[in-house]
């Protein structure tokens, strides 16, 4: 018996030594690796994404992905679950059973997600919300339920955006598979999803230990104000419908520091729901958004007429699309001329309606000559022929561009919004430049910039001179702190009296040009604008776009606002359909900012 | 063994079982015991592991709950849904000429909002055991036998 027990000794502690040092010992190590956990990847949740006041709107929730263990299907649980998904998710039984149905063993696959097929054939697993969680759930605990065996609803995050449609192109959005796209969703998206970790999971209890955390992504305080965002958005909305617009935008930013206060944008992007602004697809507009519309068909006949079935939907376009400014690029050829002293604000222009510049013959835009004017007078009347003089006769070519680059145009303002593009200004370094492109220029016409290029370009006429960075982010929190951007001054192309000067002559001009975009009690500096629409064959004499910047209070100004109304129906003019807008806008604002007017801006209480 | 001993066996066999049977005793308690420590520590390992897998399932699922609750509580409280409450609660926007502006000496502006700092990440260093704990016989001769 000892001999025998000795023996069986010696034979364990042989097959211990085999199995640590002998030739298979890398595969018993392999074997035991596998059998004490699974890789498994651990996704840190997204970063928040809040207003400068705390309101959230960006967060996560879950859904759940359908997962089928393949070992554990038999024929009654694959026509059970094919059954049950179908009626629950509205989903075709044939293409769940057929999933079923596949040998996947064969193929060494164990465990598969369950997919579906969009509009457009691409395949997705499926995703299954909170509430048909549930009833899965209580279904699979359910013992005279269906056999719902080898389905696994694994916990998946989902981005959700609280406020809806608000704020949304500023927002972006982010994908099934968690990576953004737009706005600050795509500018910070390796900030806000942190860094995922790959770590072997163990099965066995006793090789339990306490799973890593993932570095997590940081979250966001935004400059907007969710009040002043939902104020613009509504205000927007009036006036798209109002106007009969295709489209519109409206931006608020504090020109002191460049943050960006509200970005709107129609239509409507809800990132909750962002499929239909995938390539290739055509936002609902508003159809039901503009229900409030009387003439709904007319709308929709004119809108297919205005549209151009090429077209695809803008994201963002705040910064992303690029348009021609028209009559609200002439402060900045006019601020140009005042600082390099070529012309002064009294100084008297004898308008005969037209004036040609390298060939080209340029009217005003009501096609009059105004006779003798002086340069408030010029932009008063938002006068092409006398910005065309100003730009071809006074400034020259050289200083014009120079001027222009300057100010940033046709080049990126470095917002921290995904998409921004440069715009387009052609100079005389450009072979395709002629000397009638400066005459053009000079009013608008023939030059392309963003939304937000604008904004930044005028700041410098708001603020001394110094033209800031647009930007949407005031802090970004992480757990290490909190990092809060400092104000960047792009440069300053103007000096300091000529801004004033110039915002002077703006507010004069706007007092006596239109009552439309006055402010009781506040004094405001801004320019209407209302160009044509370039398109492939040349202007497009139907359509325009109409628009209106402007900042206030004159002259600390704490606001500054641009509306931009695309195509409008019921007046082509900015001054018409632009401007108040921005009037009704600047009167929330003001009240949103706690803005008194400006006799309570003495030091005496109980001023009104 | 000496011719004493040899005799005294023949003549009672027994002794000799009794010897071997209390031996094979000795060592059966022996094994035992070291397999009872064995289960025991085993036992209290595993049970200890469970708990940490049923925790982290815990930790995840609340982490989750919070979540949701998280993004209703903002979904109930949009910007949106407040101007609907606010408007169906009578109130209405007000107009600048409505507004009395008064300046108040001392007054300190409430501090501006301070997002909160997301969790601080431990990472899979941090959560390993010591090898003592988790490495095998031959990891601990091999690492017993290499000098340093």
């Amino acid at each position: 018996m000892m001999v025998g027990v000795s023996l069986l000794a010696l034979g364990l502690l042989f097959q211990l030594v085999r199995v640590q040092f002998g030739p298979y010992a890398p595969i018993f190590a392999d074997w035991a690796e596998t059998s004490a956990g699974r890789l498994e990847r651990l996704v840190p949740a997204r970063g928040n994404i809040y207003d400068r006041n705390g309101n959230l709107l960006a967060t996560n929730a879950t859904r759940y992905i359908a997962e089928i263990e393949v070992r554990q299907l038999h024929s009654q649980s694959r026509q059970d679950i094919a059954t049950t998904m179908s009626e629950l998710l509205a989903l075709p039984f044939e293409d769940l059973k057929a999933q079923l149905d596949t040998d996947w063993i064969s193929v060494g696959q164990y465990r598969i997600r369950l997919t579906q097929k969009d509009d457009k054939g691409q395949t997705w697993p499926i995703g299954i919300e909170k509430q048909e969680a549930q009833i899965l759930f209580a279904l699979q605990e359910d013992p005279l339920g269906p056999d719902l065996s080898g389905l696994d609803l694994v916990p998946a995050p989902r981005r959700v955006y609280p406020a809806g449609s608000l704020a949304g192109h500023l927002l972006g959005f982010v994908n099934q598979e968690g990576k953004g796209f737009y706005g600050v969703e795509g500018y910070y998206d390796e900030w806000l999803s942190g860094r995922p970790l790959t770590v072997e999971r163990p099965i066995i209890p006793p090789e339990a230990r306490v799973a890593p955390d993932p570095p997590a992504g940081v979250n966001l305080v935004l400059t907007i104000d969710s009040g002043i965002q939902q104020t613009a958005e509504i205000v927007l909305r009036e006036a798209i419908d109002d106007s009969d617009a295709e489209s519109g935008q409206i931006l608020v930013m504090d020109p002191r520091n460049g943050e960006i206060l509200a970005m709107a944008a129609w239509p409507p992007l809800n990132p909750n729901d962002y499929d239909e602004w995938l390539p290739g697809g055509k936002p609902s507009v508003g159809e039901s958004d503009k229900k409030e519309s009387d003439s709904e068909e007319d709308d929709e006949d004119s809108d297919s007429d205005k549209k151009d079935e090429d077209e695809e939907p803008v994201i963002t376009p705040g910064v992303a699309g690029q348009y021609e400014p028209g009559s609200t690029f002439k402060v900045l050829t006019m601020a140009a001329a005042l600082d390099a002293g070529v012309v002064t604000p009294l100084e008297q222009f004898i308008d005969t309606g037209e004036i040609e510049v390298g060939g080209h013959t340029i009217r005003n835009w009501d096609g009059r000559g105004y006779g003798p004017v002086d340069m408030i007078g010029c932009l008063r009347y938002s006068l092409n022929v006398c910005l065309a003089h100003i730009a071809a006769d006074e400034l020259g070519a050289s200083l014009f561009y120079d001027y222009m680059s300057a100010f940033g145009i046709g080049q990126i303002t470095g917002a921290d919004l995904a998409g921004e593009i440069p715009g387009n200004l052609r100079t005389p370094r450009d072979p395709l430049w002629t000397e009638s492109d400066l005459g053009t220029n000079s009013f608008g016409q023939g030059v392309s910039l963003s939304p937000v290029q604008l904004m930044a370009a005028v700041s410098a006429i708001a603020n001394d001179g110094f033209m800031v960075q647009p930007h949407i982010v005031r802090q970004v929190v992480g757990p290490q702190g909190v990092f809060a951007p400092k104000t960047t001054v792009l440069g300053q192309p103007i000096s300091t009296d000529t801004a004033r000067l110039l915002t002077e002559m703006l507010a004069i001009s706007l007092e006596g040009e239109t009552s439309h975009a006055s402010l009781p009690g506040y004094r405001i500096a801004g320019k209407t604008g209302t160009a044509q629409i370039a398109g492939e064959y040349g202007y497009d004499p139907r359509w325009t776009i109409a628009s209106f910047i402007g900042w206030g209070p004159v002259p600390n100004p704490r606001f500054m606002i641009l509306v931009k109304l695309d195509k409008p129906e019921s007046s082509p003019w900015g001054s018409v359909v632009a401007a108040p807008v921005f009037q009704e806008l600047a009167e929330r604002v003001v009240v949103l900012l706690n803005i008194p007017p400006d006799p309570a801006q003495m030091p005496i209480a109980g001023a009104r | 063994m000496t011719a004493r001993k040899k005799q005294a066996f023949r003549q009672t066999p027994w002794r000799v079982q009794l010897k071997l049977t209390g031996r094979t005793v000795q060592v059966t308690v022996v094994l035992l015991v070291v397999a009872g420590l064995y289960l025991a520590v085993n036992a209290r390992l595993a049970d200890a592991g469970r708990q940490v897998l049923v925790l982290e399932d815990q930790r995840e699922s609340l982490q989750r709950a919070t979540a949701e609750l998280t993004a209703q509580y903002a979904e109930q409280t949009n910007p949106e849904r407040m101007l609907e409450r606010a408007g169906s609660l009578g109130y209405k926007p007000a107009d600048s000429d409505e507004i009395f502006y008064l300046q108040v000496e001392g007054y300190v502006p409430p501090p501006a909002f301070v997002a909160p700092r997301p969790p601080s990440s431990r990472l899979e260093g941090a959560t390993r055991l010591s090898p003592a704990y988790t490495e095998t016989l031959g990891e601990w001769m091999t690492r017993w036998l290499t000098p340093d």
